[in-house]
């Protein structure tokens, strides 16, 4: 799979009719197409396409990525310049998200037509009527200029440095992903904490007298848990894919800005390293959501049926 | 119709049928009037806002919404309204030819690998698991720095990196119907496979693609506006609804100038929204088997009607 998407990646960046060579050259070197060819000749760019591939993939493999072509500068260094901030963004979305889904989708399905469901149903239509840049949008013009409560965009403030004084920063762009991505994953908790309601050990568990709390805790929430995490795991690609525009909006320097600037200058080694370390990243994050689930669900280990 | 008048008892046709079950569809019909106003709204964009999208009027530029620009003017004087109107046509346009693309290629995919199954509908599976890892929106970036910006190529884009999720819905259906006994019996009678899929099996996987056609049209036009937004949609000389929302890149237009975007971003919400209830009406009508598919979603169901739809 990771070989099929770095060849994906590869000869899909060499399709573009745009010649890499352009932008690395100076105009007035350009009008020389000796100096063309020799640049071509030091970069590879003459050998035969899959050779270029082999090379490429050898050098990723060694975690040589490569020089960005906009601006020169190694693409590792680059990318650990902008991948905290990205991760730092992602990861609490993810993190505050699912929680978020899990307590109130639980709640909603517990107490239906109670305030843990009505929220969550708002919350469902917000997720899927509003575009996420909206909410980010939205949230900065209330909170950052109108109330004034929180900074406007940026990671950080000229001199600070501290996790409080970073804080701040984070609440924004964190608070927008995770309403983005906490919506559609209540709805599918509070299913299926409602289908598993209704299955016959919860009702063995209750005729037992087992105290309602504990039935919804260890009876109900485990087991409803396993479809929740596949959700979890189609739902990634969204979330990174969400926090591209979301960095944009808050003026996070990250991968997503990044990205962005790189498309706009064609710069494809930056995009195929970044596009490659971001569908391994979703393959990994795919393949832990399999063993966490077996953890969660013992005949999923066992190879038995799953419910 | 005059055949089955023929046999003595009328009986209307299945489309009739579809057709006023939808009418008495309460999501159904709310969607199908607001996505109707707006189509409407759009067509008379001029006549109804009173204003020529493209024309500039410093002196009047960055006005509130006020009685003279409903939604108040840009920065270049241009009356927001009949921009927004405007926006709609584009937004609408790709959102549909998108979303009718990506679902095409998707039902011919599905289908032929559905039937066939063997080694086309492994490869094919493959390469939509293949796409599917990537976010879209990092696929359509990769795909617009190959193509360049455009309308055509937006659509083009949005086709191609989304027609996975109705190959994979049409596949499933398609392997369930071809064990069926009319399929049997046509290949009997020694009909071509061509017409077996398209003539015989297609038209009952017809409601699921239809209802996957409408909600991708909002997925799309939501996409186009993220794309937009970014400055890599469409050209910023078009309006759409993503190009007018990407004036709020500016901090400026966010902080004071609030009606440049809560205007053209609310239009997409409403949209979004009209053309959900439009979905879940065509679900509720096309596909009851949807409704009762989960043990969930029929107990709530019974618990409180129409309030705890699944959605």
């Amino acid at each position: 799979m990771a070989f099929a998407i770095s060849a994906l990646i590869f000869f899909a960046s060499r399709l573009s009719p745009i010649d890499p060579i352009n932008a690395l050259i100076s105009p007035d070197a350009a009008a020389d197409p000796a100096n063309l060819e020799r640049l071509r000749q030091e970069l590879g760019l003459n050998d035969h396409i899959v050779i270029q591939y082999l090379h490429w993939l050898k050098e990723l493999a060694v975690g040589n990525f490569g020089y960005s072509i906009q601006s020169g500068q190694k693409i590792s260094e680059i990318l650990a310049l902008r991948m905290p901030a990205t991760l730092e963004l992602v990861l609490s979305a993810l993190i505050l998200s699912t929680v978020l889904a899990l307590t109130l989708g639980l709640l909603a399905g517990a107490h239906r037509g109670g305030i843990a469901d009505k929220i969550s149903r708002v919350l469902a239509v917000i997720g899927i009527a509003v575009p996420d840049f909206f909410i980010g949008l939205a949230l900065l013009n209330i909170f950052a200029y109108h109330l004034g409560w929180l900074p406007t965009g940026q990671r950080l403030s000229p001199g600070q440095i501290t996790f409080w004084d970073r804080l701040p920063h984070l609440i924004l762009p964190v608070a927008t992903l995770t309403i983005a991505m906490v919506a559609v994953l209540i709805r599918y908790t509070r299913n299926s904490v409602l289908d598993t309601l209704n299955r016959d050990f919860v009702k063995t568990a209750r005729s037992k007298g087992v105290p309602e709390w504990k039935v919804l805790y260890s009876h109900v929430f485990r087991n409803s848990l396993g479809p929740v995490m596949v959700i979890l795991a189609f739902r990634l690609p969204l979330l990174v894919g969400g926090s591209i525009l979301v960095e944009t909006v808050f003026q996070w320097p990250g991968i997503g800005s990044t990205v962005i600037a790189a498309v706009s200058a064609s710069d494809f080694p930056v995009i195929m390293v970044i596009s490659m370390i971001i569908a391994m990243v979703i393959l990994v994050s795919s393949f832990l959501v399999d063993i966490v689930k077996s953890i969660l669900d013992p005949r999923v280990r066992l190879g038995g049926g799953a419910s | 119709m005059i055949k089955k008048k023929s046999v003595g008892e009328k009986q209307p046709s299945t489309l009739r049928i579809f057709g006023r079950n939808f009418l008495h569809n309460v999501p159904g019909m709310t969607g199908l009037l607001i996505i109707g106003v707006m189509i409407v709204g759009a067509i008379f964009a001029i006549p109804l806002s009173g204003h020529n999208p493209d024309y500039i009027d410093p002196i009047n530029s960055r006005l509130a919404p006020g009685w003279g620009h409903l939604m108040g003017t840009d920065q270049l004087g241009r009356d927001m309204l009949s921009r927004v109107l405007y926006g709609a046509r584009q937004s609408i346009y790709i959102g549909v030819l998108a979303s009718l693309l990506a679902n095409l290629i998707g039902t011919v995919l599905g289908a032929v690998a559905g039937y066939l199954g063997g080694k086309f509908d492994t490869i094919v599976l493959r390469i939509s698991e293949l796409v599917m890892t990537f976010p879209q929106l990092i696929l359509v970036l990769i795909a617009v720095s190959l193509l360049g910006q455009g309308i055509n190529n937006v659509i083009l884009i949005f086709s191609l990196t989304g027609w996975m999720t109705t190959f994979r819905l049409v596949r499933g259906e398609f392997f369930s119907l071809r064990e069926e006994a009319f399929v049997e019996a046509d290949r009997a009678f020694g009909f071509s496979k061509s017409r077996i899929i398209f003539r015989h099996l297609l038209p009952n996987t017809l409601s699921p693609i239809v209802v996957a056609f409408t909600v991708n049209i909002a997925i799309y036009i939501i996409a186009e506006a993220g794309l937009s937004f970014l400055g890599l949609g469409v050209p910023i000389t078009t309006p759409t609804w993503g190009n007018l929302l990407a004036a709020a890149q500016s901090p400026v237009v966010v902080n004071e100038y609030w009606w440049l975007w809560v205007f053209p971003a609310l239009s997409i919400v409403i949209f979004v929204l009209g053309v959900n209830f439009i979905g879940d009406g065509l679900r509720d009508v096309l596909d009851p088997r949807q409704r009762t598919a989960s043990v969930g979603s029929t107990f709530k169901q019974s618990l409180f009607g129409k309030f705890g739809r699944k959605r």
